[in-house]
């Protein structure tokens, strides 16, 4: 054998190695391009560090300046669970007459600070101020002005829906005849008129929804707070209820509604504040919030904040 | 303030009515059991009654004592369903909340009285008394119901949720049975009914009814004893069921 076919049969040994050497390359690189794809899925899925998203606190200096037109100001407030900060420093002012929307996953704090403004929870600091008195201070007072339709159905099942409705009535002292009035306009309205003589026991999970806001409302309070009023409602009951809320806002009422359904912070809120681990980050009216962040929703705007959807909770 | 005690109350005694398991234990329990004791040891079933007379008493404070239970299950109930939050935005205020139960479960002692009095009557048992002991009789019943639910505000603090507040009420329930009504305790182990509220209750009805004067001495202490752990131990239920109770 002379030298150059030796040589032509290297190249031929250095061909093959350098060909399969390829094939190992290509197959990485194929393999690295997956991996890349799969970090980008789970980053989407990951949460935002809360260190990162852009807090959005109203002045704290201009909290607190009364001119009479507010119905609820909130300030520094906060509430700690052992090592969890459930609302962490929310300062908030809503106007007399606004239909206030707490916008956010499950779990991000909006039922903690209802808690808090209604007197379920005391704060760990700051302090907020409902319909003029301090929540700290002088919170019979807040009680006797307020209506609170809570997550949970809340009624008793062995009462008749009527029997319900008396009773809270009968707790805030109303009168007797005005408490009739109430209780049959609310029944009307409702749908559940004919159903008020019957035990709650026999109501569907909507029937029990809509006693649910009547006991809220039964008291004509001058500020209600809504949480989550629609959750497990059929479509139909929940534009229904919609349209019930919508009602209150012509009797002049302050509304506070938590909600982690989009369409129904865009189909009744004046205002939006936006909540996530227990900071507000977001706060205007849907319109403003849609068009600062060039989103064609509230999910959108959510999503261009956090990075995640509303619906996967924190 | 009348309008929403009356409310609540109202309200527990519709509970009381319309729930099978609160009539069972509050009315139908009783009753059942006097008809029980009364066969089994009464004059009509047989025998000289003499037993029975001695049961009897005992048999008043039985049934005034399962109250434990069903408290603490009408606590734990409503606490499970967001009803005492519920409450508690209302202008209503713990001392109006416990004062309806308070009142409902007095209620609820007198017509038990009523039942197995009445009932023991008709099995044979014949006691020795005029009006005055009967209201005294009724009065230490009232305060035994008292302790009643301020026990049931302990259990319910303790319990996670209704099925476990009527297993946990138990803890009460049957040393004040077993060690504080008609069962003969031997010597030994008599210093436990010292701390029991039924036995100072079936001790002073069994006096009175036996004849003895509700006015002596003997019986006011025995009334100022349980009227006091009335008081410490609603009082001390009312503070541990608002400071743990997660209302």
């Amino acid at each position: 054998m002379n030298d150059k076919e030796e040589m032509l049969k290297l190249i031929d040994e250095l061909k093959k190695d350098l060909s399969s050497k390829n094939k190992e390359i290509v197959g990485y690189l194929e393999k690295i391009e997956a991996l890349e794809q799969e970090i980008m899925k789970l980053q989407k899925l990951m949460p935002v560090e809360p260190s990162k998203i852009k807090v959005i606190k109203e002045k704290p200096e201009d909290v607190f300046d009364l001119d009479g037109a507010s119905a609820i100001i909130i300030k520094d407030l906060v509430k700690q669970f052992d090592d969890i900060t459930a609302v962490n420093g929310i300062n908030l002012e809503i106007k007399k007459g606004e239909l206030f929307g707490l916008l956010g996953p499950n779990g991000a704090g909006k039922t903690t600070t209802i808690n808090m403004l209604v007197g379920l929870l005391n704060p760990t600091e700051g302090t907020a101020v409902v319909g003029g008195y301090d929540i700290k201070r002088e919170l019979s007072k807040i009680k006797e002005m307020i209506g609170v339709c809570p997550q949970e159905a809340s009624v008793y099942k062995f009462l008749k829906g009527r029997e319900n409705v008396e009773l809270f009535g009968n707790l805030f002292e109303m009168d007797k005849n005005l408490l009739k009035e109430r209780a049959d306009k609310f029944f009307e309205a409702s749908g559940l008129k004919e159903a008020s003589n019957r035990k709650a026991k026999g109501y569907s999970g909507g029937m029990i929804r809509q006693l649910n806001l009547i006991i809220a409302l039964i008291n004509d309070p001058k500020i209600v707070f809504l949480d989550e009023p629609t959750v497990g409602m059929d479509p139909r009951a929940r534009r229904k209820t919609w349209n019930f809320i919508g009602d209150l806002k012509q009797e002049d009422k302050t509304i506070i509604l938590t909600t982690h359904y989009i369409e129904e912070a865009e189909a009744l809120c004046d205002r939006v504040g936006i909540i996530d681990y227990g900071e507000l980050i977001a706060l205007g009216t849907p319109k403003e919030l849609m068009k600062k962040h060039d989103a064609t929703n509230l999910e959108e705007v959510f999503m261009k904040i956090t990075g995640r959807r509303i619906m996967e909770g924190v | 303030m009348i309008q929403r005690v009356l409310a609540l109350v109202k309200m527990e005694l519709l509970k009381l009515i319309r729930e099978p398991a609160n009539l069972f234990m509050n009315l139908l329990f009783p009753a059942v059991l006097t008809l029980v004791f009364g066969l089994a040891f009464g004059a009509l079933g047989g025998g000289d009654g003499s037993l029975f007379d001695m049961m009897a008493p005992g048999l008043f404070a039985y049934a005034c004592i399962f109250i434990i239970m069903t408290v603490s299950m009408s606590f734990t109930d409503d606490r499970e369903n967001g009803l005492l939050k519920r409450i508690n935005v209302t202008p209503t205020t713990s001392t109006q909340f416990i004062g309806s139960h308070i009142i409902t479960n007095m209620l609820i002692a007198i017509i038990q009285l009523t039942i197995v009095f009445l009932l023991s009557l008709l099995m044979g048992y014949r006691p020795n008394v005029d009006v005055f002991g009967v209201i005294m009789a009724f009065i230490f019943m009232l305060f035994l119901s008292l302790c009643s639910v301020g026990l049931g505000l302990i259990t319910a603090t303790i319990a996670k949720s209704a099925g476990a507040a009527s297993g946990l009420s138990f803890i009460f329930i049957l040393p004040q049975m077993f060690f504080g009504t008609f069962i003969i305790l031997p010597e030994g182990i008599r210093i436990i009914s010292a701390f029991l509220p039924s036995y100072y209750v079936t001790d002073a009805i069994t006096v009175i009814f036996g004849g003895g004067s509700p006015f002596a001495v003997g019986i006011l202490i025995q009334l100022g004893i349980i009227a006091l752990m009335g008081l410490v131990i609603v009082i001390l239920g009312i503070f541990l069921f608002r400071k743990y109770g997660k209302v």
